[in-house]
């Protein structure tokens, strides 16, 4: 047993979140479960009832269009997301992002709220959400408002959600087809692994506005402080990667783990940023 | 062995536990359960070394459903292979972060880890050793002040009392300094590994039962279920009649299921639960963290040679990091020292092996009996050596590995039916086409590199180890082989059986070697480990079917009125060999052969085959001198890889293996040996390796930071090249190849990476963040 | 202590369940215990070896980090119900035939992600077949054996079609 807990199927968000206040802040959502099932089995989380909201049928949705980007049920699970056609040609950098969480039949399960809302600093779907400017929808018994993703993580597995909100989906804005995402993800094997150091960027050929993200590398996933000028698609790459590099250098506080040592996560920095460049500036060029 | 072709031997016939285990029928020891079972859970200690100054299980008792409670002062018995070392339970001190403390048996396992979770101790810390650099220095703490009075097998192992040395091997072979003063070249350089995890997919897992009048039954995820109840009737004090040991099917071993691990804690929790039998299953946290594991060794080897590259001396000091219980590392301190030159003609060699004391998880045996460690060092050693000399790495070895007529370090000389690791390195050398440049990367930040590497290894085991078996007849004819070696993946089972068909005229679809062991009834088998099942098992069961062959040709006989030396055999039939359309089926001479008129002769038709390690000495205290080599196995790897340099990440592009088998019984049997193998020994080379804390708490006790290779990891091709140098003494020539494949992968990485980078790499694992610093640092000299 | 318990009903390889379960039991821990479905097994309880993958309405999962009571009204194939009326499947068959079986731990978790696989996608490039395998752990045979039997049943499948 992996616990003490009950286990309520809620009908609907309002009864979720009705559940959750009834629960005195020892409630959680459970979603896939691939993160919260293995903290309450590690003594990591612990939580008197578990909230079920994947019966909720407007939960489940996966939306994309041009005109109003993207919406992700908050029961979406990352397979889905990884490989939804539409997805995947307007946001590579998310889809990507998506399909290195896990392994195939963990993604089956795991949805995209949950990595975000298990706010590990190493949470892959984080960087290509900052670079997006994607907004959580949260509903409480207070009623609904959005959270930028950008404030919603506060420090390791901190988030500002209120122990009663419940995400119902997260939404990316539209983007141009002038616009591009990437995202890299380093690992100790090729298989199944956290990351080392991930990194998403977004860059738009037509304003020349690059955003660029890194994870693993502070106690939250950082949105990079942008470049001083818009990046013209015939810049420079050395002297780009050396731009962005300088501004991660001075922006991250990485540290050394059982993973990695704070040093090989700042020698990487460089080399990823450098690689997210080339993906984002010369797309055509099949690097790996 | 007559003329007659093979029918079974040296093809790839399917094993027949394949469908139990793909339908999930096969029972492990993981999926058993008795009636009125009991569920029992462990306390581990969070401190690398304390005192335990006072248990309180009183919270613990009072839980409902909690049947027992346990803790080490209500136990005296101490256990140990080789040195008597190790409590059921801490008692009194704490000796590593992960120590059972506590165990506690009740109706459910959530009710077991509850009453865990309430049990009250109080510990006095105390500063643990955790580098066995700093155990052997003067006035380090003791990890065993008491080990003066622990009882060990004389004669064969040293232990330090006073000290953190639990033993001290010793090779000296004619005169190291010499040697090394008329080298003309001389390398010198230490090497460090670190302790590894087996990871077995079915962690260990028992259920005991202590049983009325002083006697025990067990069921148990184990390799060696004699020794189980050997050790097991030592430690209790009780004739070994008096324990019944049970092995299912076994989901992995690799030298982690060795000897004793959980069992003698769920036999007393049974007997303090009145009886009850007890299942006690590790967690995977607790196979990583209390489940002991392969030590670390730091290795400084120095080897000198003349400028045309022969090998004059080899000197080495082994400090094995043995972690808090002997167990089964001074023997690997033993094993490795006197393969410790490596398969080469080194004529002057000098090995201190010392096996040290440390307050962390201990090690036990694993997969290669610590050849992998020491040949890290010996094989990084040699190409270091052909760099300084200028000579090609493999036209070093070429130079000087062993051939008939050569002595070996302590004192054996090789013959002809002892194997060529010669042939074995020009295999592999040829495959991955050394001295080719291979293909460019097409990535400009990637390099690839060519390394090579030897192995050798004999089965590290007791001059007198034995093996016998058992080959009983049903009422059809067929034939049942009762072994009590253990089948846990290498596929033995399936050998054996092509042998039994072999050897009894059958055909194989009537042989059924028994999967289940039970020292009740199955007859004697050492342990399943150090790659000598199969050729001992295989020659105990020809003999076996001789004796089988012998019986149905004496009732056949009888039958056709005629004398035995006229019956042949053939397909199950027993015929007269002047008219073979007289014949007899197995089925009508299996259990006596009856006349027409009623009259029966013969009777049940029973063989019975053994055989014992013959000719092995103890080795010498002084000078490690003796015999103890059944047989070698040796053998090549050639690796070539590709690194990115920016991130030091490796991809291993192409693996060549070779190992002089001596026979190929089964061919696919034997390429999933070495495709296995080589993938684990990449394992040990690139990602694995325990990491500490500074206070010696164990860091990555799980899949999330204990990485091992997934299928997305493995190289991209695999080549296992057989070499076949008949063993004269083995089973249709064979000699064991199990450990072998993992031995020198590591090495052969290591070559591979200074083939492709310039640099040179002295510590496992070799992680994309060491070689990422390694190419920073000689970017910084040059 | 005593939880309270949730009345489910599930289908089990073909056969319909109605039990009622704790909150906290894992399906994993349902199988094994409750329906004495010993074939799938428990290799480190975190979702991180495989060796519990199930298919759940059709799809992989590592059943040991879904709640029993999340498979209410839902559909469970398990490594016993692969084989049909007492015959192997292609799929087993070619585990069998190319050495993919060394100790057979990860084996039930292995067919079913495999068999997630075939149903998904009969014809799966070696990509697509490496990445449907690469959450199950294995330590005997490295890989390369079970790689070869799945994509010898994709084929055997597709051509028995």
């Amino acid at each position: 047993m992996l616990g003490d807990f009950e286990y309520a199927r809620a009908r609907s968000v309002k009864q979720g979140c009705k559940l959750l206040a009834k629960a005195g802040g020892e409630g959680a959502v459970l979603a896939g479960g691939t993160d919260l099932l293995v903290n309450l089995r590690n003594g990591r989380a612990s939580a008197k009832l578990l909230v079920d909201l994947k019966s909720v049928k407007s939960l489940d949705r996966l939306t994309v269009s041009p005109k109003n980007g993207a919406w992700i049920g908050a029961s979406v699970p990352l397979n889905e997301i990884a490989l939804h056609r539409g997805l995947r040609s307007r946001y590579p950098g998310l889809a990507e992002a998506a399909w290195t969480v896990g392994s195939y039949p963990i993604r089956n399960r795991a949805t995209l709220v949950g990595n975000l809302c298990n706010a590990s600093p190493a949470a892959d779907t984080a960087p290509p959400l900052l670079v997006l400017d994607a907004v959580l929808e949260v509903s409480s018994p207070r009623g609904e408002r959005t959270v930028p993703v950008r404030d919603l993580f506060l420090g390791v597995k901190r988030t500002s959600l209120a122990k009663d909100e419940v995400v119902t989906a997260v939404r990316v804005p539209p983007v141009s087809a002038a616009t591009r995402t990437a995202f890299l993800k380093q690992q100790r094997v090729r298989g199944h692994d956290l990351a080392i150091l991930n990194v998403a960027g977004l860059y738009d050929t037509e304003s020349g506005s690059l955003r660029v993200a890194v994870g693993s590398c502070a106690v939250t996933p950082v949105l990079l402080p942008p470049l001083p000028e818009p990046v013209r698609t015939d810049a420079g790459i050395d002297d780009l990667a050396r731009a962005l590099n300088e501004i991660a250098q001075r922006t991250v506080s990485p540290i050394s783990d059982v993973r990695a040592s704070a040093e090989y996560r700042r020698a990487l920095l460089p080399v990823l940023l450098r690689r997210l460049v080339e993906t984002l500036l010369q797309p055509g060029e099949v690097r790996r | 062995m007559s003329e007659r072709e093979l029918r079974y031997v040296g093809t790839s016939v399917s094993r027949e536990d394949g469908l139990d285990k793909v339908t999930g029928a096969a029972k492990y020891t993981h999926d058993l359960a008795l009636p009125g079972m009991l569920h029992a859970a462990i306390l581990p200690s969070p401190h690398a070394s304390a005192r335990i100054v006072r248990i309180d299980t009183s919270k613990a008792q009072a839980i409902p459903g909690v049947r027992a409670v346990l803790t080490g002062s209500e136990l005296t018995v101490r256990l140990g292979l080789y040195l008597r070392d190790k409590p059921i339970l801490a008692n009194g001190a704490v000796r590593y972060q992960g120590e059972p403390v506590a165990a506690v048996a009740a109706e459910t396992l959530d009710a077991a880890r509850r009453a865990c979770s309430v049990i009250d101790i109080t510990y006095e810390p105390l500063p643990p050793v955790l580098d066995a650099r700093d155990a052997v220095e003067p006035g380090a703490p003791l990890v065993h002040p008491d080990l003066g009075s622990y009882e060990w097998m004389k004669g064969v192992f040293s232990p330090k009392p006073g000290t953190n040395v639990a033993h001290h091997q010793v090779i000296r072979a004619g005169d190291v300094e010499r040697g090394l003063k008329e080298s003309d070249a001389v390398v010198e350089a230490t090497f460090t590994t670190a302790p590894v995890q087996h990871v077995p997919l079915e962690t260990h897992a028992v259920i005991a039962q202590a049983l009325p009048g002083d006697r025990a039954e067990v069921w148990t995820s184990s390799q060696s279920p004699h020794t189980v109840r050997h050790l097991l009737a030592h430690a209790f004090g009780l004739p070994h009649q008096a324990i019944r040991v049970h092995v299912p099917y076994v989901g992995g071993g690799f030298g982690g299921k060795a000897g004793l691990h959980l069992e003698p804690l769920a036999i007393v929790l049974s007997k303090a639960a009145d009886g009850r039998p007890v299942k006690l299953v590790a967690t995977r946290e607790e196979e990583f963290n209390t489940i002991p594991s392969r030590q670390g060794i730091r290795s400084t080897i120095a080897i000198g040679a003349t400028k045309d590259g022969k090998i004059r001396a080899l000197r080495a000091t082994y400090l094995w990091d043995a972690g808090a219980y002997a167990d089964y590392g001074v023997n690997v301190g033993r094993a490795a020292a006197y393969s410790g030159a490596g398969p080469y003609a080194v004529p002057h060699c000098s090995i201190d092996s010392y096996v040290v004391y440390t307050n962390k998880v201990f090690g036990t045996a694993y997969r290669g009996f610590g050849h992998l460690e020491v040949l890290w060092g010996v094989e990084r050693a040699i190409d270091l050596l052909a760099q300084k000399l200028g000579i090609d790495p493999v036209e070093l070895r070429r130079r000087n590995l062993l051939h008939e007529g050569d002595r070996t370090i302590t004192g054996e000389t090789i013959t002809a039916g002892h194997g060529r690791p010669d042939l074995c390195l020009e295999a592999v050398a040829k495959e991955i086409g050394w001295g080719q440049p291979g293909e460019r990367p097409k990535d400009s930040s990637k390099v690839r590199g060519k390394g090579i590497s030897v192995l050798h290894k004999a089965p590290a085991m007791p001059t007198s180890t034995s093996c016998a078996v058992v080959i009983k007849f049903d009422e059809d004819g067929a034939a049942d082989v009762l072994v009590s070696g253990v089948d846990y993946g290498q596929g033995t089972y399936t050998t054996l059986r092509q042998i039994a068909a072999e050897e009894l005229r059958l055909p194989i679809e009537r042989v059924h070697v028994v999967n289940d062991c039970d020292t009740s009834f199955t007859p004697y088998d050492w342990q399943t480990v150090a790659s000598r099942f199969a050729f001992m098992g295989g020659n105990a069961v020809i003999q076996a079917a001789a004796d089988c062959l012998r019986q149905l040709k004496a009732t056949a006989a009888q039958a056709f009125e005629t004398r035995p030396e006229e019956v042949e055999c053939e397909d199950g039939h027993a015929f007269l060999a002047k008219d073979k359309s007289r014949r007899i089926p197995y089925s009508k001479l299996a259990l006596g052969y009856t006349f027409p008129n009623g009259n029966s002769v013969g009777g049940p038709v029973i063989g019975h085959g053994r055989y014992i390690a013959t000719g092995l000495t103890h080795l010498d205290l002084e000078t490690g001198q003796g015999h103890p080599a059944q047989f070698w196995t040796y053998g090549a790897h050639a690796i070539e890889l590709e690194v990115d340099t920016e991130t030091g990440e490796v991809e291993v592009l192409k693996v060549a293996t070779a190992l002089d088998a001596g026979k190929v019984l089964n061919p696919k049997l034997c390429q999933g040996q070495v495709v296995g193998g080589v993938v684990q020994g990449l394992g040990s080379a690139l990602w694995e390796g325990f990491q500490f804390s500074p206070d010696g708490r164990l860091l990555n006790p799980s899949f999330t930071d204990y990485k091992i290779p997934t299928a997305k990891d493995t190289p991209h091709e695999i080549v296992p090249i057989f070499i076949e140098t008949p063993q004269p003494d083995g089973p249709y020539g064979a000699r064991g190849v199990a450990e072998h494949p993992m031995i020198s992968v590591p090495s052969a990485v290591g070559n591979a990476l200074h083939d492709a980078l310039g640099v040179d790499l002295f510590d496992l694992p070799l992680t994309a963040e060491r070689i990422q610093r390694a190419i920073e640092a000689k970017k910084a000299r040059t | 202590m005593s939880a309270k318990l949730h009345e489910i009903t599930l289908t089990v390889n073909g056969r319909e369940e109605r039990v009622a379960v704790p909150a906290g039991m894992t399906l994993l821990e349902f199988l094994r215990e409750r329906l004495v479905l010993t074939g799938t097994k428990e290799g480190c309880g975190a979702g991180e070896c495989g060796a519990c993958t199930v298919l759940l309405d059709g799809r992989p999962v590592t059943s040991c980090l879904v709640l029993a009571v999340e498979a209410d009204g839902r559909d469970v194939r398990t490594v016993e119900g692969e084989a049909r009326d007492g015959q192997l499947s292609l799929l087993q068959r070619a585990f069998i035939e190319e050495n993919a079986v060394q100790c057979g731990f990860c084996t039930p978790g292995m067919i079913m992600a495999a068999r997630g696989l075939l149903l998904r996608n009969p014809d799966p490039s070696e990509e697509e077949i490496v990445e449907a395998m690469a959450g199950n752990l294995c330590r005997c045979t490295g890989y390369e054996a079970i790689l070869t039997a799945v994509r010898r049943a994709a084929r055997e499948e597709r051509e028995a079609r």
